[in-house]
């Protein structure tokens, strides 16, 4: 700095020795300023020092940022082909899903997501757009956290946990589409409690299914009883709540063990018999080392349905007493490589959704359906935790015509 | 006695952040005291690795993400014991505060979980879980899926956790091996 203002007084010193003696003394100035800065900085160093010296037994750890909002999306394109009927094969954006999750303090947070399925969503396409999950959760103390608004019903394996790098195969497993109705959320308040052996615990008040959405024209009801009876909380109807509990234990590494027990009624007042639906389902996942293991049983059940289906009969789908199945599952993480990573598996499933019908009387109770039984065979490659593609074939024991072939990309983030 | 120990800023594509954790378990102070007991100081420094450790970490795999690791030396008298490092990793959506602690011979003695918020997944808490880390160094897999086993339903914790603690070991044998951490 000296030297640039003495390059900058250089025309000055030519014209006077006044200038000569000011910018001498204008020198000696800031040497001696100079001076004075680093005497400053060697106490400001030695303060310093001695600080460190008298930490106190926990000096604040440098501030975590945690960032308030979060945009998630998860996302899942399909191709499924026929292998005996070729001519309905099917490529779709299955679903697309944005959300986000916004912490208002330190406990308190919105979760939402808001999902299109099949791309377009029109009055003259099959599409339609859903929110999927938007609730409030307050932690209340460090081991229990209560739920209010639209949530995710905490049952089988998937339903929680539905984003395509979650689970094997490029369709969901049909125990946890037919059975248990995914993605399933109700309307309510729940309570979340978490315990140092391991368990957790589940329990809540929500909305229920409305049987009078039962369309005995149509084999929707076949494909998932109560898929086809669910609110969504798209102005539910709720006279009658419903209540619900899951316990899962993870007290081993690697190992999953639980069970969902949900109960509620199902007319809301609309009919003269009162009709009840349970849902109760265990399951397990066990993943020692490269293996990934796991099975789900559910069953259902819905009361009162002779009453019900009574009206219905000669009707195409009545309603069921009881359906069910299960599944069991293997993979093992074959290969990686960097952020590749294969790994195979294979699934056997076993499901009935009209398990048996109330008896309505010789020759009107329809029978029950046959079992069917998929086994499943393909891989998930993953690219990273975040992106995976998926190949499978399907091969179905009683309706060989549904037998696929299907491909999968999807992400998760 | 005293202690120092530093935190890792980290930040994400954040809009407004807050502060602090819900719910704190630990502090760095106190799991360090928990990892050493027997330690009567514990001394801080900053290691700062070089590009050739960084293209080194690299090569093996490891993204060391900064130069710069703020490590704790626990000490009985002027013997070294070992190492601490704390650290944050997003979990799912969350910022996952843990703590590792590693033997002179680059060994994993122990991981504690300083703070976790995410709905889902606190079980990465659990001692069983966490004794996993145990005896795993440098040359270890440290990998869900391989030597660790995963937590269902906490696949991402987990996941980013054990990579987190694979980073830490490495880094600390690279410092220890040039004499940083003497």
């Amino acid at each position: 700095m000296a030297a640039g203002l003495a390059l900058a007084s250089a025309p000055a010193i030519a014209q006077s020795s006044d200038a000569q003696v000011a910018l001498a003394a204008r020198l000696d100035q800031l040497a001696a300023e100079l001076a004075a800065v680093k005497a400053e900085l060697a106490r400001l160093q030695q303060q310093q020092a001695a600080g460190v010296a008298k930490a106190p037994a926990e000096p604040p750890v440098a501030p975590v940022v945690v960032p308030a909002t979060v945009l998630t999306s998860y996302g899942e394109l399909n191709y499924n082909r026929p292998t005996r009927d070729s001519k309905n094969a099917v490529a779709d954006m299955r679903r697309f899903v944005l959300g986000f999750q916004h912490r208002f303090d330190e406990k308190t947070k919105v979760v939402a997501e808001l999902e299109v399925e099949h791309a377009v969503s029109s009055s003259s396409d099959r599409g339609e757009v859903a929110v999927e999950q938007a609730y409030i959760e307050r932690q209340l103390t460090s081991n229990v956290a209560a739920r209010a608004g639209l949530f995710l019903m905490p049952f089988g394996l998937l339903n929680e946990n539905h984003e395509p790098t979650a689970f094997y195969g490029v369709e969901r497993n049909f125990v946890e589409t037919a059975i248990i109705p995914s993605t399933w959320r109700e309307g309510g308040l729940q309570f979340v409690v978490g315990f140092d052996n391991g368990l957790s615990a589940q329990a809540g008040v929500t909305t229920g299914f409305d049987l009078g959405k039962w369309d005995a024209t149509s084999i929707e009801g076949a494909a998932s009883p109560l898929g086809s009876v669910h609110q969504e909380l798209a102005l539910a109807k709720a006279r009658d709540l419903s209540v619900f509990g899951a316990l899962n234990w993870r007290g081993v590494p690697g190992l999953l063990v639980g069970g969902s027990l949900f109960a509620g009624g199902a007319t809301h007042g609309h009919t003269a018999a009162s009709s009840r639906v349970t849902l109760w389902d265990l399951h397990a996942r066990y993943a020692p080392g490269r293996w990934d293991f796991s099975s789900v049983y559910s069953r259902g059940t819905i009361s009162n349905t002779a009453a019900l289906n009574t009206p219905l009969v000669g009707s195409r789908t009545l309603i069921p007493k009881s359906f069910d199945g299960w599944y069991g599952q293997a993979a093992y993480h074959l290969w990686s490589s960097g952020d590749y990573a294969l790994s195979p598996f294979a699934r056997w499933e076993q499901f009935n959704t009209a398990r048996s019908f109330a008896d309505l009387g010789a020759g009107l109770t329809p029978p029950a359906a046959r079992t069917e039984r998929v086994i499943t065979v393909g891989a998930n490659f993953n690219i990273g935790s975040s992106v995976v593609l998926k190949a499978d074939y399907q091969r179905f024991r009683e309706n060989r015509d549904n037998d696929r072939f299907d491909l999968g990309l999807g992400w998760s983030f | 006695m005293r202690i120092e120990l530093a935190g890792v800023v980290v930040a994400a594509c954040a809009s407004a952040p807050t502060s602090a954790f819900a719910v704190d378990y630990l502090s760095a102070e106190q799991a360090a005291r928990l990892m050493f007991p027997e330690a009567d100081r514990f001394e801080s420094r900053e290691v700062l690795l070089d590009a050739a450790q960084m293209q080194a970490l690299s090569a093996h795999g490891i993204n060391a993400r900064s130069a710069r690791w703020p490590v704790t030396i626990a000490r009985r008298g002027a013997a070294a014991l070992g190492y601490v490092v704390t650290d944050a990793v997003v979990g799912k959506f969350e910022l996952i505060g843990y703590a590792v602690g590693i033997a002179l011979d680059g060994a994993v003695t122990q991981v504690e979980i300083l703070s976790y918020r995410e709905s889902h997944g606190g079980e990465i808490r659990l001692p069983a879980w966490r004794r996993q880390f145990a005896g795993k160094t440098a040359e270890s897999p440290l990998r869900v899926g391989e030597d660790i086993a995963n937590i269902s339903g906490a696949t991402l914790s987990c996941t980013h956790v054990t990579d987190g603690v694979r980073r830490i070991v490495a880094v600390v044998q690279a410092a220890a091996k040039s004499g940083s951490l003497v």
